[in-house]
């Protein structure tokens, strides 16, 4: 059967892989697996040719029932993803037809697709779950043979992960030889990544291409004297930059974050104004339009630079790129090696990523990421456990389409890895939220969703179904609001929370226009072209993911061995003058022990604390300490944090040895401190804008809606309140803490991070001023408070406000419209 | 006991989000929303019970120990026609039935129009907005008035407070500029929406069952 494939790829010049063989040979011996390589190195081919001489081998019929699904995370892969597998098709000669089914297709093709359905079908999770939510999902699906999930590490980590693990536990029980293969990049658990895709059944896990070669180094400028302690844009490397996209044909540059991709799209163009259409921008706020117009000219070769974030992280191949940049820090080494892999596809090529440091201690991490990526500590994605707003969605989701006998049901989400420790009441809980509204609602006939007719359970209410197709899903976004000028023509979109902190008038720059707010009108921003002038840039979410633990202890190593002299990289000797400062004025840390600085300025009294744990446990850690300080005597706080360590501030100075030796860095109650520091309420309240969402609590509605559609929307914080105030013990809210503290705080992380620091030496130094490691904290403009004070004598100290805008009415229109 | 002076008339703000204006024995409440939570059951919603009883005891709360004779309702007092859930209509018959001295009026708001007037039996008097009562015009949406300072609802307003250099936090709020005052809304189940007040207003917010004068 293989030799069929050999065939073409012979008469195409190729030569097959032979881990290509692999999967081949395995997927007609019935196996299931997952394979993973960098992009662009023929995992697609190694999965999909495994059905495809199996259809061979039986003939070729030209038009079986579905037979293979292929799920991938995005949207805009999908139509790439259908073009490659139709090429194959053409190529073996296999008379198969393919379909695309995501939340674009329009209705025709939909209809289309039901009167004669493809035999190859790629879809997103979310779709898939939709289709599931026909009543004739099992005559439609019971045929499929094959379930290939690409880019299975981008779902692992996220509940869209445990989505395809719902869907696929219901196919396995419709066809239980069903054959599931999964695609991904290098993780460091492959191997929980296997067993969660294959719900513990065996499977082979198989390297795909031997890793290419993969060059990581760092833009150093000439000048680097002058190179700031702080910062996070980078822009003083634009000359260099400039010169190294001037070095390349095409140049892909990576930012974290959209707005640094608006300022550096901008810098460039004014660095070099004759680059204007071969310089591109590409980001998730982009209308899709202009989105694909950058891939596509990427992918011909048009395009000498685009600098994008990581909407540019996965997808097609594109060919014709040479190197990545990476402006700031990287993050992680997965994340770098994944940008890396987006360069130097063309045949003998390396893929080639260049740091570019934002500030000087990036220079540290730039040489330690290369380090930790050559020593393969790659990243691991950890799972999602027991999602039960997902629970409650799939439940009604099914309920939706053919209904479901509630034990049957529960056997099935149970095989799940996601779902296997679900205890009997948290199943009894979700089988009642859905159908009765949760326990506290018994006595209130008016609430309908799932219905028990002779214990079978359905929805038969048309709206509650419609509504439930329309949110089917697990991605939550802000509210988005389209961005338009004026005379109609769509620039993209941002989130309602960005708009809500611009007023009228404000300034901001978007897919590389200055443009100035006019007005906000139904889920539209309508700008105009900004006067000259001084611009803000958007405030976006996002960009905000710490450092990887693997990338900390990375730069805690790099950072011992360039202290004992054992570490020479090119990167270290650009910052050699810095280090040597920090080492006169305190100590470079070893990898062993807890730095902490204190100094007096006027602002007060400085500890600095560098743990090198990455953002989010120095969150946590900073309130953490500031909590156990402040409960041993009144104190009030403000507090910074960066990836490296964190700061607290004080009027009054606190003598630090004795709180040390008094246990301030003792893991005990730790949870319970953390919670009451960090204002768990209102961070978790936060949290729950997903649950809501996945869990029906809210709908986010759709353009022309029925007033009566509007009557039942609220936001998730009024719906978190009344939840806590009126079901304190309703499960959701205890989701919402459990996944705030891992994902917002990383709890885990954190509380190993204290244990290594409680077993370890701290180093104490009086600083006279604030160290090179200290600058960055000490400038970060983004700063909390730690008080006990009452929120009512807080009010007392607070100010308000004021629109000094001159037109009153019109002041008093807007606001009207608000609730209008 | 936190009062100010709006159009002439001393009014006092009621930590319950109501305010009392003791020369006419009247309490005006805003945005009551009664039956909001049982509309989101009926769509499938499920939201757990709570809400019509901490309304009618906060509304039991701004009455006790002033010799109120009236209770005005500055629109929004039903929220939807599904909302009609028996249960919820005769918790308040209940509260109402024990007050029938009380009188009751109701200037709708664009909610009302679509849920229509309370059950008859309730004694509401509905008026259409605009009604005047001494200084005061009466409305839901706010929006000057001739001849008259409108007292309204309907923006369900809040404020944003910051201290400098620290976070900030968005609290409810009674908002009353030159011509037209806003009251926070009332029902326990509602939301609010930032306004921006302008130099000269008087905002009072509501902070830990308390009502603090901002501005």
């Amino acid at each position: 059967m293989i030799a069929r494939l050999e065939a073409w790829f012979a008469a195409s010049g190729w030569r097959a892989f032979p881990f290509q063989r692999e999967v081949w040979e395995a997927y007609l011996a019935e196996e299931s697996g997952l394979v993973h390589s960098a992009t662009g190195t023929g995992k697609t081919l190694a999965a999909f040719l495994g059905p495809v001489a199996e259809a061979l081998a039986e003939g070729g019929d030209g038009h079986p029932p579905l037979r293979v699904l292929w799920i991938t995370p995005m949207r805009a892969l999908a139509g790439d993803t259908v073009r490659s597998l139709e090429k194959a098709l053409a190529g073996t000669g296999l008379a198969w037809t393919v379909g695309l089914r995501t939340g674009d297709t329009p209705a025709a093709e939909r209809a289309r697709q039901a009167r004669r359905p493809p035999a190859a079908l790629v879809t997103t999770p979310e779709s898939l779950a939709l289709a599931l939510s026909q009543a004739d999902a099992r005559e439609r699906l019971a045929g499929v043979r094959a379930v290939i999930v690409d880019e299975w590490h981008e779902l692992l980590g996220s509940k869209r992960g445990v989505q395809v693990e719902l869907a696929l536990a219901r196919l396995r029980r419709w066809n239980p030889r069903l054959r599931t293969w999964g695609l991904s990049a290098t993780l460091g658990n492959l191997d929980e990544a296997l067993d969660r895709l294959l719900a513990g059944a065996p499977g082979r896990v198989v390297r795909g291409v031997a890793d290419k070669p993969v060059v990581i180094d760092t833009l150093i400028p000439e000048d680097v004297e002058r190179f700031p302690w702080a910062g996070h844009l980078g822009l003083v490397m634009l000359p260099d930059v400039v010169r190294a996209l001037e070095g390349s044909r095409s140049t892909l540059v990576f930012t974290n974050t959209r707005s640094q991709a608006e300022t550096w799209y901008q810098a460039i163009l004014e660095a070099k104004p004759e680059w204007a259409g071969i310089v591109a921008l590409h980001h998730g706020s982009l209308d899709a339009d202009a989105r694909r117009w950058v891939e596509e000219g990427l992918k011909a070769g048009r395009l000498k630079a685009v600098v994008a974030t990581s909407s540019l992280d996965l997808g097609v191949d594109f060919s014709p790129v040479e190197r990545v940049l990476q402006v700031g820090s990287p993050k992680g080494v997965a994340r770098l090696l994944q940008r890396a892999g987006r360069s130097g596809h063309a045949p003998g090529q390396a893929s080639r990523v260049t740091c570019v440091p934002a500030h000087a201690l990036e220079f540290v991490e730039a040489a330690a990421a290369r380090r930790a990526a050559q020593a393969g500590k790659i990243e691991s994605r950890r799972p999602v456990e027991k999602p039960l707003d997902l629970l409650t969605q799939h439940l009604v989701t099914i309920a939706v389409g053919e209904g479901f006998l509630a034990p049957e049901l529960r056997e099935e989400v149970t095989a799940t890895r996601a779902f296997r420790d679900l205890a009997d009441d948290e199943w009894r809980w979700a089988l009642d939220f859905v159908t009765r509204g949760g326990e506290s609602l018994k006595a209130y006939p008016e609430y309908r969703r799932v219905e028990e007719v002779d214990g079978w359970h359905v929805v038969r209410d048309a709206a509650i179904a419609r509504r439930h197709r329309m949110s089917v899903g697990t991605i939550v976004s802000d509210a988005s609001i389209d961005v338009r000028f004026l005379n109609g023509r769509r620039l993209g979109h941002v989130e309602e929370s960005f708009i809500a902190w611009l007023s009228p008038g404000d300034a901001f720059v978007f897919g590389g226009h200055v443009v100035e707010l006019v007005r906000v009108a139904d889920m539209t921003a309508l700008v105009r072209p900004a006067k000259p002038g001084s611009a803000t840039v958007p405030r976006w979410q996002g960009g905000r993911s710490p450092l990887s633990s693997e990338l900390a202890e990375g730069i805690r190593e790099l950072l011992e061995a360039h202290a004992e002299g054992r570490a020479d990289e090119p990167e270290l000797r650009a910052v050699a003058r810095l280090l040597a400062l920090q080492r006169r004025w305190s100590r470079i840390p070893r990898r062993g022990e807890l730095l902490v600085e204190q100094c007096e300025t006027r602002e007060g009294h400085h500890a600095f604390f560098y743990p090198f744990e990455g953002r989010h446990v120095h969150v946590g850690l900073s309130a953490l300490l500031a909590w156990r300080i402040a409960r041993t005597r009144a104190a009030s706080f403000s507090l910074a944090f960066n990836d490296y360590g964190f700061e607290l501030v004080s009027r009054e100075r606190f003598e630090l040895l004795p709180l040390l030796k008094a246990g301030l860095l003792s893991p005990e109650n730790l949870l319970d401190d953390v919670l009451a520091s960090l204002n768990a309420a209102e961070l978790s309240k936060r949290q729950f804008r997903e649950i809501a969402r996945v869990a029906g609590l809210v709908f986010q509605g759709y353009p022309g809606q029925p007033k009566s559609a509007k009557q039942v929307q609220a936001t998730s914080g009024l719906i978190y309140e009344v939840f806590a105030r009126w079901d304190a013990g309703n499960p959701l809210l205890a989701q919402a803490e459990r996944e705030v503290l891992e994902r917002e705080l990383e709890y885990s992380r954190l509380a190993q991070a204290l244990r290594r620091m409680a077993a370890s030496p701290v180093v104490l130094r009086q600083v006279a001023r604030p160290t090179p490691f200290a600058f960055p904290l000490l400038v970060a403009r983004l700063r909390e408070k730690l008080s006990s004070e009452k929120l009512a004598d807080r009010v007392r100290r607070m100010q308000l406000e004021f629109d000094r805008a001159a037109d009153e009415a019109a002041g008093e229109d807007a606001q009207a419209e608000l609730f209008g | 006991m936190t009062a100010c002076e709006v159009a002439g008339e001393r009014l006092e703000l009621l930590p319950q989000r109501a305010a009392y204006w003791p020369a006419a024995r009247t309490v005006f409440v805003a945005d009551f929303h009664l039956g909001k939570a049982a509309s989101f059951r009926h769509a499938g919603i499920a939201l757990p019970r709570g809400t019509t009883e901490d309304n009618l005891a906060r509304l039991e709360a701004a009455l006790a120990g002033r010799a109120v004779e009236e209770v005005v309702f500055l629109g929004d007092f039903l929220h939807s026609a599904e909302g009609r859930a028996a249960g919820t209509l005769a918790a308040f018959a209940r509260w109402r039935a024990a007050r029938p001295a009380l009188a009751m009026t109701l200037v709708r708001g664009n909610h009302d129009d679509r849920a229509g007037d309370p059950p008859a039996d309730w004694g509401f008097r509905c008026v259409n907005p605009g009604e005047a009562r001494g200084p005061f015009a009466l409305v839901h949406e706010p929006a000057p008035v001739r001849g008259g300072y409108a007292l309204a609802g309907h923006i369900h307003p809040a404020v944003r407070l910051s201290e400098r250099g620290g976070p900030s936090v968005r609290l409810p709020c009674f908002w009353f500029g030159a011509r037209v005052g806003v009251l926070p809304s009332f029902g326990a189940f509602t939301g609010s929406a930032l306004v921006r007040p302008r130099p000269g207003d008087q905002v009072f917010v509501l902070a830990d069952g308390e009502v603090l004068r901002v501005a």
